[in-house]
Order: structure tokens, then sequence, then C-alpha cells
């Protein structure tokens, strides 16, 4: 089954042609279910090359399938490879297996819309660009596939493109990304000068050979493209504005695939980051902010989406936190427990959107738990889980990064300690505001003077209802691996855990925190102490009423004025240069030198032109004219020697 | 320098044949300057106003170019004739080859009825006989793709527009 | 002795050793010259109607004989090794035999895009064939030949044939203009060639490229000048035939003139046959004197990168924009001549290869798109393309973006490795241009690609993407055109349209072939208003460009078989 690994990249590609050829025909529904199909399958192929890995012995647990070289170019040789070890194995299964709810979710979610087969020809070429990223077994290949996630996201995210907010939120995406990948790049050239090889067992083999200063500088440069991707501070604005695109893409960039590549990337290279700390405590110094202020900035958002959304951020830094202390099972127990809740959140706020006719405005919602049943359960569990309640999936995960910070780097444990509580908070203020209260989507005044919420509720559409059973069946499923999710790695059973499970990979640079089951104890009782209260705090503030302006701060609201700070900093500048460069660039200086070149071709061109000029006369003059300028080199070699 | 003697001895020899041509030539020539009526076409009758066309029926030509094949088969004949003997069976078998080949562009001319001098049969069926209907489409320009007219030449590859598609273009 | 044997006067002279022959070395050329003949003969003797048909199934068996020939010799060549057969004349190596499968491709490729061609213009038969296939003989021999004389040869059996294949359509005058336009300045060439040979030979006293390599290596040459004068004479020679600047004039007019594909055919076997002669006689016979010619290869291929990628800037022209464009990817392969190792060669012999499929592809869609006549070549042509019929336009961009070196495609790695290898010859500064112009190169592809997706009846809009002094002059002739064309809606201006009124002209062209219109694979079904500007995409042209994309596609994701197929040929180098 391990030969069969490429298959699994493969079954989305095809997914992807069929699409391409056939979609239109294909038509809503059907193109969706083919495409469903595809990864589904893709899932199943994943699965059972897991099961084939399990027998290898797990000292040598890591296969790399070469199917091709695919640069063979003088010092550059390239393969295309792609390596399964624990660490991809995780990240493929749950790529695969959240993909295809999502695809499966999509096909109702999408129905009607008229470009149907559109949405789920770039749901399959990202489905197939993430395993690509995933599996590759060198820094270029996974290049490739980092570049097909971020231009697939920027599809996604401006699929409506009429809407210009949607056009705009696209295009940000892929600049905010563009600037992480221009790290990328020049750690791979970096990687390429000093090691001469792109593959990562090569490298990581090599590593002693070329110096710790340029390991730190190529470490640092790949967390600029993480940073970049999984949208850590400063580059975590265009999360925000992604929620432009359809709410399972929402879902689909934000629980499974696309932000967690960076984590993903970091913990590929730690070797790389084992050998250098100072780069390691960057990491995790930044993935510390990030979930703090990412946190803060959740608290307040009116629009549902956008509360989830830097909710990830705020996630997503403290996977970046783990990674950085050196706790890559923490990170991709939390990446994993992440997928799963915050994969429901989104699905589940899309189930509410959807059945309030696309009103996004968490002010407008309330009491829908009287209409919505079965997504209100399970969205309770997920937000339960994301506060990091026990015994559900959160409170593990997060415990598991917090305990390895605690031991080695106590100031980010406070940071995010403050963070989780942040966390608990503001993910019961949307619970509390969606389906708590009283029915405030009846009243359909304007609310929230200032947000930028896309939609409204319109009356007349009738009361919310639930949706159809494509939308909820991948709610149930995730809401029971959010709930049981935890037994993957219990701290006091550590045989056939998921730390056992990757631990060949990291091997000698996982951190070990060698702490005591006292200690372990206190810091578990003091996470859930931290998530109670808040969640408590949340409900008792929320539940009832809707309008508490002293604890939306304008400045909290805007994201701590990032967006205006990059305004100010590059937007305007370059809003300035660009019309400098329009108006007196472009008119003098570029019209200038084009009139210019053209006076010029037309001045000395004009030999030139009197040559082309269909005669064969002129024609042969200009060879003779060669042969006059040949022989004339010769002449001066002649003399030369 | 040596080498390059016999070089200057057939410089010199050209150029001395070039001059001897148009000494003798003058020397040989009859001095009286022609009148009028010696050059014209016909020495009686009545003198033409404007040059008459020459037209050939192209079939000229193909009895020219067909007599160059056979006459070139000829000129490769006779060398290997001279040494047909030292050659043995390899030159015979080369020249069987040779004659084959020249054989069947003889052929391709006559299935293509190039020695056939009466109006081909097939070549009518090919070519649309020309009509009064159609040679009044061509005139007045009506362009009928049936008459088989000349192409309207694309400006394209005129010399001026060849120019202006060079760069003088963007100038 | 040779005045006896000349005059024949001693009969008891003894024979004459003639060389040992060995016939595998040259089965590939055999093959193709006496497919020719075959189809002289057969085409000469069935009916009239047949003709076209026999031909075609001829010239396509002939190409595969020959295509597999060269596979059996590269085996041959694997296990037995290179060497010199016929009296030194010829070089059975990798190299040699590299080219007679490019040129056997090429070939095989253009029969099939020339059937629909001949049917559909009613031009004349199988003729096209025959000297399609002596010209592809000829380059093959260009590309085995081991002494200048025979370089010549097959650089003239080539070239004569192009000339008259240039000439083919004769009902278009561009056509004649073409063909002689090429003819008078490939004479010139061809001239000045056999100039540079005798001064060659005056200088080593050989033709025979060993011989002269290892006089080269022997001794220091005393009149230097002779030598270096030839080499330049010999460059002259061989850069016109690449179309390499400034010995590039006649390639716009030609390729514009001779039909289409012929076109390609010429862009593809021409090159493959002057490429490999050059690479042959300079790298391996001149490689002494590599000081000597390497700045001349340098200017040549500067001068070619971007005189080519700057005049086709302006072209509106598909066919004069694809000349300009292939003087631009000659200046690429000089990159690899440059180099002047091996590197530079397998760089050069992989650029080549994949351009024939590239080329030949690309002028199998024009081929299509041109209909009755051959003359719709101008840009707005292509507009909305791909909502009429995508998978041609969907072809036809893959194939662009595979000359601008698109990854993925087997262009990128072209460039790639000719950039490479330069890079590693220390020519910085050319791999720097060839970089800037395959960028410049890539907006006029691109040009074409964003035609196609562009509505069909938007004017203007392309105009703003013309260089800006262009620009005047294309919207005047943008608007004028959408003036005139669109509201008609179907655009009937075209003959076609009129013709296939009058009783389906295209169908009477064609009897007995499928023709497969892609209308039927597409997406979705036109309008009645759109599928009136449909071409019909003969089956053969069809099958032709499917290979030429597939190869494109497969060995840009795949392209270690190729790229490993070029680098055991130079391996297998003489």
């Amino acid at each position: 089954m391990l030969h069969v690994t490429a298959l699994i990249i493969l079954l989305p590609l095809v997914g992807f042609a069929v699409q391409l050829f056939f979609g239109r025909r294909l038509a809503d529904p059907l193109a969706g279910a083919v495409a469903t199909i595809f990864v589904a399958a893709s899932f199943v192929v994943a699965v059972g090359v897991f099961v084939d890995l399990l027998g290898v012995h797990a000292a040598v647990r890591s296969f790399t399938q070469v199917l091709w070289t695919w640069l063979p170019v003088g010092g550059l040789h390239v393969d295309i490879g792609f390596t399964v070890d624990p660490l991809s194995m995780t990240m493929v299964l749950f790529v695969t297996g959240i993909s295809a709810l999502i695809h499966l979710y999509s096909i109702s979610y999408m129905r009607g819309d008229k470009d149907f087969p559109k949405f789920f020809l770039y749901l399959n070429l990202f489905v197939a660009s993430m395993l690509i990223l995933v599996l590759a077994d060198n820094l270029l290949l996974t290049f490739v596939g980092w570049e097909g996630v971020g231009t697939c996201s920027y599809w996604l995210i401006s699929f409506w493109f009429t809407r210009d907010s949607a056009a705009s939120a696209g295009k940000k995406a892929f600049v905010y990304n563009r600037i992480g990948d221009a790290g990328f790049l020049v750690a791979m050239f970096l990687t390429f000068e000093k090691v001469g090889s792109l593959n990562y067992s090569v490298i990581f083999s090599h590593l002693h050979e070329i110096g710790s200063g340029n390991i730190t500088a190529i470490a640092l440069l790949l967390f600029v493209g993480a940073v970049g991707k999984s949208a850590q501070i400063p580059l975590f604005p265009w999360l925000a504005d992604a929620m432009e695109g359809p709410t399972p893409v929402s879902a689909l960039i934000h629980a499974a695939t696309m932000v967690t590549a960076g984590v993903y990337l970091m913990c590929r290279i730690n070797p790389l980051l084992h050998a250098a700390p100072d780069a390691s405590l960057t990491v995790a110094s930044v993935g510390a902010a990030t979930a703090l202020v990412a946190g803060t900035i959740a608290a307040t958002q009116q629009d549902i989406k956008k509360v989830l959304a830097f909710s990830t951020v705020s996630q997503l830094g403290y996977m970046m936190l783990a990674v950085g202390t050196g706790a890559y099972e923490a990170a991709i127990f939390l990446m994993i427990a992440h997928a799963f809740y915050k994969g429901l959140l989104f699905l589940g706020a899309g189930s509410v959107i959807h059945g309030l006719h696309d009103n996004q405005d968490l002010k407008r919602m309330g009491n829908l738990r009287r209409y919505m049943k079965l997504t209100f359960w399970t969205f309770l569990v997920a937000t339960l889980a994301i506060a990091a309640v026990p015994p559900l999936v959160g409170f593990w995960a997060k415990g598991d990064v917090l305990d390895a910070a605690y031991a080695r780097y106590p100031v980010l444990w406070v940071v995010g300690i403050i963070a989780a509580l942040f966390t608990a908070y503001y993910i019961t203020r949307l619970t509390a505001l969606a389906f708590f209260g009283e029915d405030r989507w009846r009243d359909h005044r304007p609310h929230g003077v200032g947000s930028d919420v896309a939609g409204g509720h319109d009356a007349a559409a009738g009361p919310p209802h639930e949706s159809p059973w494509p939308m909820t069946v991948p709610l149930v499923v995730l809401a029971a691996c959010a709930f049981f999710g935890g037994v993957l790695s219990l701290p006091w059973y550590a045989k056939g855990t998921l730390l056992q499970w990757v631990d060949p990979v990291f091997g000698a640079n996982l951190y070990n925190a060698h702490q005591s089951a006292g200690m372990l104890w206190t810091l578990g009782v003091v996470d859930a102490v931290v998530a109670v209260i808040g969640v408590t705090v949340a409900y008792r503030i929320w539940a009832t009423r809707s309008e508490h302006p002293q604890l939306e701060p304008a400045f909290l609201q805007k994201a701590w004025y990032i967006n205006e700070a990059f305004d100010f900093a590059i937007g305007r500048p370059g809003t300035r240069l660009a019309a400098f460069t329009a108006t007196v660039v472009d008119n003098r200086v570029i019209d200038g030198a084009v009139n210019g070149v053209a006076a010029l071709v037309r001045g000395t061109g004009g030999a030139l032109r009197r040559v082309q000029s269909g005669y064969v006369r002129n024609y042969a003059l200009a060879i003779t004219v060669g042969i006059v300028a040949l022989l004339g080199f010769m002449v001066t070699r002649l003399w030369w020697s | 320098m040596d080498q390059y003697l016999p070089i200057l001895v057939l410089i010199v020899l050209g150029l001395l044949f070039a001059a001897l041509s148009f000494v003798g030539s003058s020397m040989l020539a009859p001095k009286k300057r022609p009148t009028a009526a010696k050059v014209a076409p016909y020495e009686c009758g009545i003198v033409p106003d404007i040059e008459p066309p020459s037209r050939f029926p192209v079939r000229f030509y193909l009895v020219a170019m067909i007599f160059i094949i056979f006459d070139i088969e000829i000129v490769f004949l006779y060398p290997w004739a001279v040494v047909f003997h030292q050659l043995g069976t390899f030159g015979l078998v080369e020249i069987l080859v040779f004659a084959g080949i020249v054989f069947v562009s003889f052929l391709y001319l006559v299935s293509n009825g190039a020695l056939s001098w009466a109006p081909a049969k097939h070549l009518e069926r090919a070519m649309p006989s020309r009509t009064s209907d159609s040679t009044i489409a061509r005139i007045s320009g009506n362009p009928d793709p049936l008459a088989s007219g000349p192409p309207v030449a694309s400006p394209d590859v005129e010399p001026a527009a060849a120019a202006a598609s060079g760069p003088g273009q963007a100038a | 002795m040779s005045p006896s044997l000349l005059l024949g006067v001693a009969a008891a002279t003894p024979r004459f050793r003639t060389p040992h022959i060995d016939y595998l070395s040259i089965l590939p050329i055999l093959i193709m010259m006496g497919g020719a003949v075959a189809i002289v003969v057969v085409s000469s003797l069935v009916r009239r109607q047949l003709r076209t048909g026999v031909g075609t199934l001829l010239a396509i068996v002939t190409s595969l004989a020959a295509l597999g020939a060269s596979l059996t010799q590269w085996a041959d060549v694997a296990d037995h090794g290179a060497k010199v057969t016929i009296a030194g004349a010829v070089a059975y190596d990798g190299f040699s035999v590299f080219i007679q499968v490019t040129v056997s491709i090429a070939m095989l490729l253009t029969v099939l895009v020339g059937d629909g061609y001949l049917r559909r213009e009613d031009v004349g038969g199988p003729e096209l064939y025959v000297l399609a296939l002596l010209s592809a003989s000829g380059a093959m021999v260009m590309g085995s030949a081991n002494d200048l004389i025979v370089i010549f040869l097959g650089l003239e059996i080539m070239s004569i044939a192009l000339y008259v294949l240039a000439a083919f359509n004769h009902r278009r005058t561009e056509s004649g203009e073409a063909a002689l336009k090429y003819f008078i300045l490939g004479s010139f060439s061809s001239a000045i060639f056999v100039y540079g040979i005798a001064l060659v030979y005056g200088a080593t006293g050989s033709t025979n490229l060993p011989e002269i390599a290892d006089y080269l290596s022997k001794n220091v040459v005393a009149s230097n000048g002779v030598l270096l004068a030839g080499l330049a004479l010999l460059l002259v020679g061989f850069g016109f035939k690449i179309a390499a600047v400034p010995f590039h004039m006649w390639s716009p007019d030609v390729y514009q003139g001779a039909p289409s594909p012929v076109t390609g055919f010429m862009a593809a076997v021409a090159k493959a046959g002057a490429f490999a002669a050059l690479l042959r006689v300079f790298v391996s016979s001149f490689g002494a004197e590599r000081a000597d010619w390497q700045p001349i290869v340098w200017a040549l291929a500067i001068l070619s990168l971007v005189v080519g990628a700057v005049l086709a800037l302006s072209q509106r022209d598909v066919k004069r924009m694809l000349a300009y464009s292939s003087i631009n990817q000659a200046g690429f392969i000089l990159l690899g001549v440059q180099a002047a190792d091996g590197r530079g060669v397998a760089a050069s012999l992989y650029y080549v290869f994949v351009y024939t499929f590239m080329i030949i592809g690309t002028f199998a869609v024009v081929t299509v798109l041109a209909r009755t006549g051959d003359r719709g070549h101008d840009l707005s042509e292509y507009r909305g393309l791909a909502k009429r019929q995508p998978l041609l336009a969907g072809a036809l961009a893959i194939l662009l973006l595979a000359q601008a070196g698109v990854p993925f495609t087997t262009g990128f790695l072209a460039k790639f490795q000719v950039v490479a290898a330069a890079v590693d010859a220390h020519s910085y500064a050319l791999a720097a241009v060839a970089m800037a112009s395959g960028a410049i190169a890539a907006f006029f592809y691109l040009r074409v690609a964003i035609a196609m997706y562009s509505p069909a009846g938007a004017s203007g809009d392309d105009a703003s993407h013309e260089p800006a002094g262009a620009a005047g002059a294309g919207v005047g002739g943008e608007a004028g055109s959408a003036g005139s064309g669109s509201p008609a809606g179907s655009g009937m201006a075209d003959p076609v349209g009129a013709a296939g009124g009058r009783g389906g002209a295209v169908g009477v062209a064609a009897p007995g072939v499928a023709m497969l219109s892609l209308q039927v694979l597409t997406d979705e079904a036109p309008s009645p208003e759109v599928a009136g500007r449909t071409v019909p995409v003969p089956a053969l042209a069809a099958t032709a460009l499917g290979l030429a994309v597939a190869f494109t596609v497969v060995f840009g994701i795949v392209p270690a078989p190729i790229v490993d197929f070029a680098h055991r040929a130079t391996l297998l180098f003489l």
C-alpha cells in the first residue's frame, strides 16, 4: 500500500481534471458529487497507506516514493518525490478527511450558484496542492504546493469576484502571502547555495557543515514564509478579509489546510529549528504574541466569521508557540484538534448564515437554539472544545502546548494563559449572541455602525431553518471528533498515542519538559479553571444583552489598527507613489521614454526599417553587412593575437 | 607563395579573356550603325505602336525542363560509362538506382500530363472552365471563389507594408 | 593517377576500392528518400482523387519507418558505440541519431498537419510530402555528416526542397514571393558557405571534420587569417539557415508567405539540421579555436534574442509574430552553442527536440485557423477562439506558454538548460539578456492567448496592450475591423462561410476524411451565431496537435527521459 502514496495526490488531481473538462456538463450538483468522491477516495487511500505505515517498525517509519526526476539539470537535481512518515501521514489523514467533509458540505451550500462546477474545480486543485505541500520530499516541491495553495485560495476567496470586497480580499490574501513567499524563496536559494540540494533528508544530514549562522538565517527565512501563510503577526490581516469567500472556503482554508501549512513547514524543518535556538525563540515569541493579540481582537468582532477568523489566528499562534518551544507533538495535536473544532465552528456558522439567509451579523442573531437544534448542539461542543473545557479535545491539546511553554519559556506561558482566557471568552460570546437571548434577527434595523458586515436577514424569508443533511452530517462527525479527540494524546497514557506515533520524526529534536505528575496536574487545573472562568463570564455578559459598547473598544474592533498601520506605512505611501507614477513618471518619464524610443526607432532605427523592406536586395545587403562585420572581427582577432 | 601562383595565373587569364572578348567583338562587328528599319522586328509592313506580348505556352518550358532532366542523366552516364569496368557491380547497381529515380520523375511528368499536348481532359475536370459569367464576375471585381482569377495579394508582404510591420510602425 | 582515371585511358588500371557502406548508419535517410520516390511512383499510378490519401498514408508509413530505424540505430549505437562510416563521410553516433529521431518526428507531425491543408486548399497532391521527405532527408544528412562537403550536400538537399515547398500554394502570391526571396537569399548564403568550406580546406588541407580537428591540434596554422575567414563564412551560412540576426531578414517574409504546415516544418527541420551541423562543426572540429568564434556566436545570440523579441512585439500577423519569435528561440539555442561544452550541446539538442513539437503544434493550429485560402492570420481572427473552440484554444495556449518557457512544460526546461549552460560558461551577460528577452517574449505569446480568451466582439482592449507607439494605429485598425466584422455577427466576410453555403466546399474538399470538429468535444454548446465561425479541425491535424501538446505537457512534468536522451546523445558524440 505504501507504493500507492502518489495516488493520494493523484486522485484530487484527476478530480480537478475531470472538473476542468467535464465540470460544466456534470453541472449542479453532480460536479460536486464527483469532486467529493475523488477526495473521499484519496482519504481512503491515505488510510490504507497509514495502516501499512503502522506495520513498519517505528525506527524506520519513513518511506519516500520518488516518481521521477523533475529537474535533472547540472547541480540542481530535484525529484518528484513524496515522503510518508508519521508527520506527513498525520497531516494527510486530516487534510483529506476534513476536505472530504467540506466537499460534501459544499454540495449543499453552493447549490444554485452559477459557478457551481468552478467552485469544485478550485477545491479539488486546492486539496491536491495541499497534499503536494505536505508530502513533498524537497523544498522546491513543497514550494510548488505552497504556491498552488496560495493561488487556489486567491481564486476561492475572490470566488464572488463581482463583489468589490471579495475581489480586494483575494488580492489582499495574495499580496500578504507573496511577502511570506519571498522569505521562502530566499531560504531556498540560501539552502541550495550552502547545501547544494533541496532535499529535506540531504539538508538535515548536512546541517553541521553550513554553520549555525546560516541555519538560523534559513530557519528564520522559512519562518517568514510561515508567518505569511499561517497569518502570524504582522501578516495576519488577510485572514480576516478572507472571510469574503464562501463559508466552506473559510472552513477549508482555516481549519484544515492552508493556514496550517506554515506550522507544518516549521515542524518539517525541526532539525533546523533545533540547531538554531534563536530562531526557535523568535518563533515561540511571535506565536504567543499572535495568540494573545488575535484573541483580544476576536473578543470584539461583530461578524460571526470574523470572530472565527481571528480565533484561527490566535490558535495558529498557539501552534507556533508549541513549535518554537520544541513541542512539535503538541503543535500537531493542536492542529488536529483545531481542525476538528474550527471546522465544526465554521460549518456551524455556515449553517447559521445559510439558515438566516446570508446574515453574518452576530448582533442580529440570537435564540437560534430553538430553531436549529442540531447546529446548536454541535456548535456548543465546538465552543467548549476551543475554550479548552475538559475533557474535550481542546483541553488536552492546549494543555500540552502550555505545559511545554511553562517549562521552557515561563514568560510566554503567562501570555498563553491570558490568551486562553480570551479564547474562552470570545467563543462563548459568539455562542451566546448567536444561540441565546432574543430573536434579534426578526428586527431588521441596521446595527453595528461602522461594521462591514455583509448581507442582512430578510424577514420575509421566514424563520431560520435547519440545513439539509449534507450540511448536518459533517457537523455531527466533526462534533464527535471534537468531543472525543482527546484520546489521540492523553498525558498519562503514552502507548499508541500521537506522541509515540510522531516521535520517530522528531526524535531528539523534541523538547522534553520532564515535568512531574504533580506539576502536570497543577497546570491542567489552571488551564481548566481559566477556561471555565472565561466561559462563565462571557455567558453572564452576553447571553441576555447584545450591546456592551464598553467591552468593544474601537481599538480592538479595528484589530489594533493594524490595517490602518499598514495603510499608513505602506498603503498610502504606496498609493501616493502609484499616483506619482501615474501622473509624473508615466506621463513624463515613461511616455517620454516611449516617445524617445519611438523617436530613436524612427531615427536610428530607420536603417533597420529600410532593411526589413520586403526587398530582397536589402536583405542581401544585410547579410553582406553581417559578413563584413564577422570578417572585420576576425581581422581584429588577427591583429590582436 | 608558390601555391598561389596558379590562382594568379587564372586571374590574369580571366582578365585577358574578358579583354580579348571585347577587343575581338569590336574588331569583328560591322562598323556601320544599323538604320531604324534594320532594327525593326520585320523589315517590312506596319511598324507596331506597342510591343506585342510574347506568349509561349507553358508547355515549352515543361519540355525544356524535361530535357534538362535527361541531359543531366547523360552528364552522369558518360563518366560512369568511362570507368564502368573499374566500378564493377557496385557501379552498375548505383547507376541503375540513379536511372530508376530519373525514370520515376519521367513517370510523374507523364502522369501529370506534361507530354500530352492536347487539352487534357482531367485538367478540365479539375479546373472549372471559364464561362462568360465567371469572366464578367471576375472583371467586375466581384470576388467569386470559383473563378480561378489571381488571388488578391495580402498587403502584408508588399514592400511598403512589410516595412510598416517592422519597427517603423512603432515610430 | 587521377588524370589517367579521368581520361579512362588505361582499362587495365586496378578497380576502385569502393567504400564499405554501413547501410544501418544511413538507414533513416534512405528510408526518407525511398519513401519520397515511392510516393511519386504510386501517386503517378493511382487515380487523381486518391492521390492525397495515398500520399498521406505512404508519408506516414515512411516517417514511422524512419523513426523506427532511428530508434534501432539508437540501440545499436548504445550497444556498439559510435563510429565513422562510409569512408569517413558519415558520423554514426548518438548525436546524429538524435537528429534523425527529431527530424523523423517533425516529418510525421508535418504530414499529419499537411493532409488537411492539402484537402482544404486543393493546391496539389502528395508533392508536398515528396518535397518534405527530401528536405527532411537533407536535414538528416546534415545531422550525420562528418565532412564539410557532406554537410553542404545535406544543406542543399534540405534547402532546395524547402524553396519549392515555400512556393507550394500557387494560389497565393505571397507563397511565390516567399519562395523567390528564400531561394535568392538561400543561394547567396550557400555560396558563402561553400566559400567558407574552401577557405577552411585551404587552411587545414581537409574537409573531413576529425581530420581538421586533428590538424588544428597538431599544427599552429601559419596563415591563420584564412582559417578565421573560413570560420566566419561558415557561421554566416549556418546563421542564415537558423535565422540568426543579422541573417534573419528572410524569415518573417518566408514564414508569412509559405503555406502554414510548411512554415512549421521549416522552423523545426531547418533549425534541427542547421543546428546539428553547427554544433558538430564548431564544437567538435573547431573546439580549439573557440576563442575566435565564441564572441561571434555570442553576438549573434544577443542580437537574435533582442531583435527577435522586440520585433515580434509589434506584429499583428500571427505567422509573422511566430517568425520573429522563432528568431528569438534561435537566440536561445545559440546560448548552448556558445557554451561550447557537453552541457551546452545537450541543452541545445534538448531545445531543438522539444521546440520541434511546440512549433509544429503551433502551426497546426495556425493552419487550421487560417481557413481556406490560408490567410486568416491576423490576431483578430484569434479573438474569442476560446468561446468557439475551447480545446483548440487551450492547446494553442499551452503550446504558446511552453514557448514562453512556463514551468511544467518542456519549454521551461529548455530555456532553463541553455541559460544554465551559459552561466556555467561564465557568459553572464548573455544569460541575463536571454532571461530579459524571455520576459519580453512572454508578452507576445500571452497576447495571442489573451486574444483567444477575450470575447470576440470586444475591440480596442487589446490595443491597450500594444507598445505605446503602435497603440494609435492598433486602435484604428482594431476599431475598423470590429466595426466591419462584428455587426455581421458571424464574420461572413470569410470565404469559408460563403463557400460553405455553396454546397459545403469544405466537405467536398475532404472526401473520405472524418472531419472531427473539436466542437463536439467542447464543454458547452455554442450559440448558433458562434457556431458559424468555428473552423473544422481535420482528425489528423487534431492528432498531430494532440501529440504535440501531450509531449509538451507530459515531458514538461516528467522531463528526465528527454533530458537524459539529449544528454546521452552528447555522450555518444564523436
